[in-house]
């Protein structure tokens, strides 16, 4: 069982029609565990405080969200990233983000106070945003602002992303953090925004070999990322001993998803919840805290997100999708959604090539664990 | 991009009669690999780490003492720039003439220096690769208006490109790589492929073709 955090007041992070971030893939989402039978009962989070943004975000960059919120002048919103394709200006943008960060540091605290172990923050993952820039869809680092409460509580943090892309917003804020380990999965950056998260990667300071990425290559399957999160990440929190767990969830490494090139499946994310599950019991009692994140097939993304909320409630895992639901959301899923939970088996035709990805991949990661070999002990 | 925008300022000299040992020190002390020599106020020449270590090293033939002065182990020609000079025309005379820095002489003083370390860098600035950005591998026919066509592209829809190098790839194909400021690559592929241009990366999906 988990808390489960949700406001209703999410939906407003909105860059508006086209833009894949889109919120309807909540609404989707909740209304499938719903038309399952598990109608989610979320506690509400109050919105982060302006304060609580600046724990991780620069004072002129939240004035300049401020400013460009209330549609002030736009000169300088290049620069915060802001005004772009990707992160285009909305009103109420600043509000917006913000309650996706109380969704996340309100997950934390209940993590904190020992109110909870296992929590789901059914939103958040902003994993782009830097200390003064928007990025990739993600305006304020809820991750980070989550991770810096357990921080400054003197916890020691593990974060994880499996997001198909490098989570360089986190991992950037804390470079130098020996509080902090983050290891990030996701496909190689040579190609992929944001170009970064490169094995040499290590960190700096007394956070060095604190900072750990693993990049594969462009449609890598399960089995292979999962050789690959296996030979690293159990490894990685036996030496540090985190006291939590903060988990960026995202679902676009599927092998579907229209931005990116990983060919990962819903059993790849069903194997990958459980091992998350298995290494926090064994070095966090069971301290876990998941946000969601990328993901932008709409007839994937709720699947494999009702995969992560049945797992991590202990639910089992039923083979149709609601036909109710198929219906109602049929614009949304659009034409030859399949009906069941999880994607077909085999769930695309074989194609080329596997050995030598397979080659690069181990030895991206055997060249990674003789960098890192040199830090722990 | 300049020599003047890439060159490290201000510039640790020594004189000829400066010693083996002394230089060493700095070598050692500042980091880095290149001295230039200048004897009154001129430059008289540039000695590197290697010349002072072979120069007082059993291996050499007639090895020198730490307390020798540098100016038999200096190479007196020594090749310059100016600050307004391209750093590909930079570039182009290091390789030629194997040499891993440029003293940047203006009025015969030396204003700067640039190292092939700095052009490493420099490299790096062109190719984009600082910032967040997608890339993407177009093949254009070699011809006048196809890297327009290319760039209004993505100007229309509002796309900033952070970078574009391009370099002939044989059989009248210019391959050109750009750096462009948005998480969205793969779709803006499609997009590409759907105008008629060739994307050599991203690739489709394997499975899907
Ligand atoms: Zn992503």
């Amino acid at each position: 069982m988990a808390s489960v955090i949700y406001h209703p007041e999410y939906r407003r992070y909105d860059f508006g029609e086209d833009h894949p971030f889109t919120p309807a893939r909540l609404a989707c989402l909740m209304d499938l565990l719903a038309s399952l039978g598990y109608p989610i009962s979320a506690v509400e989070p109050p919105v982060a405080s302006r304060e609580e943004i600046l724990t991780v975000h620069g004072e002129a960059y939240v004035a300049a969200v401020e400013a460009l919120d209330r549609g002030e002048s736009e000169a300088g919103a290049m620069e915060h990233g802001l005004g772009t394709p990707d992160n285009p200006i909305f009103p109420g943008m600043d509000l917006a983000a913000r309650w996706l960060v109380g969704g996340t540091l309100h997950g934390a605290r209940l993590i904190a106070d020992g109110a909870d172990t296992r929590v789901l923050q059914l939103g958040g993952g902003l994993h782009h945003a830097a200390r003064a820039k928007a990025a990739g869809f993600c305006l304020y680092n809820d991750l980070a602002v989550a991770i810096q409460e357990f921080v400054s509580r003197g916890w020691y943090v593990a974060y994880l992303d499996i997001d198909l892309h490098h989570g360089d917003g986190v991992q950037s804020l804390f470079y130098e953090s020996d509080h902090v380990l983050t290891v990030s999965l996701h496909e190689s950056g040579y190609y992929l925004y944001p170009g970064t998260g490169h094995i040499h990667e290590l960190g700096s300071g007394s956070g060095r070999g604190m900072k750990i990425n693993i990049p594969l290559e462009p449609f890598t399957e399960g089995d292979d990322y999962l050789e690959a999160f296996d030979a690293v990440v159990p490894q990685a929190l036996s030496w540090f001993s985190p006291r939590v767990l903060v988990v960026q969830a995202g679902a676009d490494g599927h092998f579907a998803d229209p931005m990116g090139d990983l060919a990962l499946t819903t059993r790849t994310y069903q194997a990958l919840y459980t091992r998350i599950l298995d290494l926090a019991a064994r070095h966090t009692e069971g301290r876990v805290l998941f946000t969601l994140g990328g993901g932008y097939a709409p007839a994937v993304v709720p699947r494999v997100w009702a995969l992560l909320y049945l797992t991590l409630m202990d639910l089992p895992v039923p083979e149709r999708l609601p036909e109710d639901w198929m219906v109602k959301w049929a614009h949304v899923l659009g034409p030859g959604a399949i009906a069941t939970l999880h994607d077909p088996d085999p769930p695309y035709p074989a194609f080329a090539g596997g050995e030598e990805r397979r080659r690069r991949n181990r030895n991206t990661v055997s060249r990674l664990l003789d960098s890192l070999s040199r830090y722990w002990f | 991009m300049l020599v003047r925008e890439i060159m490290k300022t201000p510039v640790t000299t020594i004189s000829p009669d400066t010693t083996f040992l002394e230089a060493c020190k700095l070598l050692q002390e500042k980091g880095i690999r290149h001295l230039p020599v200048m004897e009154n106020g001129i430059l008289a020449g540039v000695i590197t780490d290697r010349d002072v270590r072979f120069a007082t090293s059993a291996l050499c033939p007639s090895p020198q003492q730490g307390s020798d002065p540098v100016r038999s182990a200096m190479s007196a020609s020594v090749v310059t720039a100016d600050p307004s000079d391209p750093i590909e025309e930079a570039a182009r005379v290091m390789r030629a003439q194997k040499i891993g820095c440029l003293p940047v002489v203006e009025d015969r003083s030396v204003v700067g220096i640039i190292t092939n370390m700095d052009l490493l860098d420099a490299l790096l600035r062109l190719a984009g690769v600082y910032d967040s950005t997608g890339r993407l591998e177009v093949s254009l026919d070699d011809v006048p208006g196809e890297l327009a066509r290319l760039t209004s592209f993505f100007g229309h829809r509002n796309v900033n490109i952070r970078s574009v190098l391009t370099y002939p790839n044989g059989q009248g194909l210019i391959r050109t790589v750009l750096r462009v400021d948005t998480n969205q690559t793969l779709p803006l592929a499609e997009a590409l492929r759907e105008a008629q241009f060739t994307v050599l990366w991203p690739m489709p999906k394997p499975w899907l073709r």
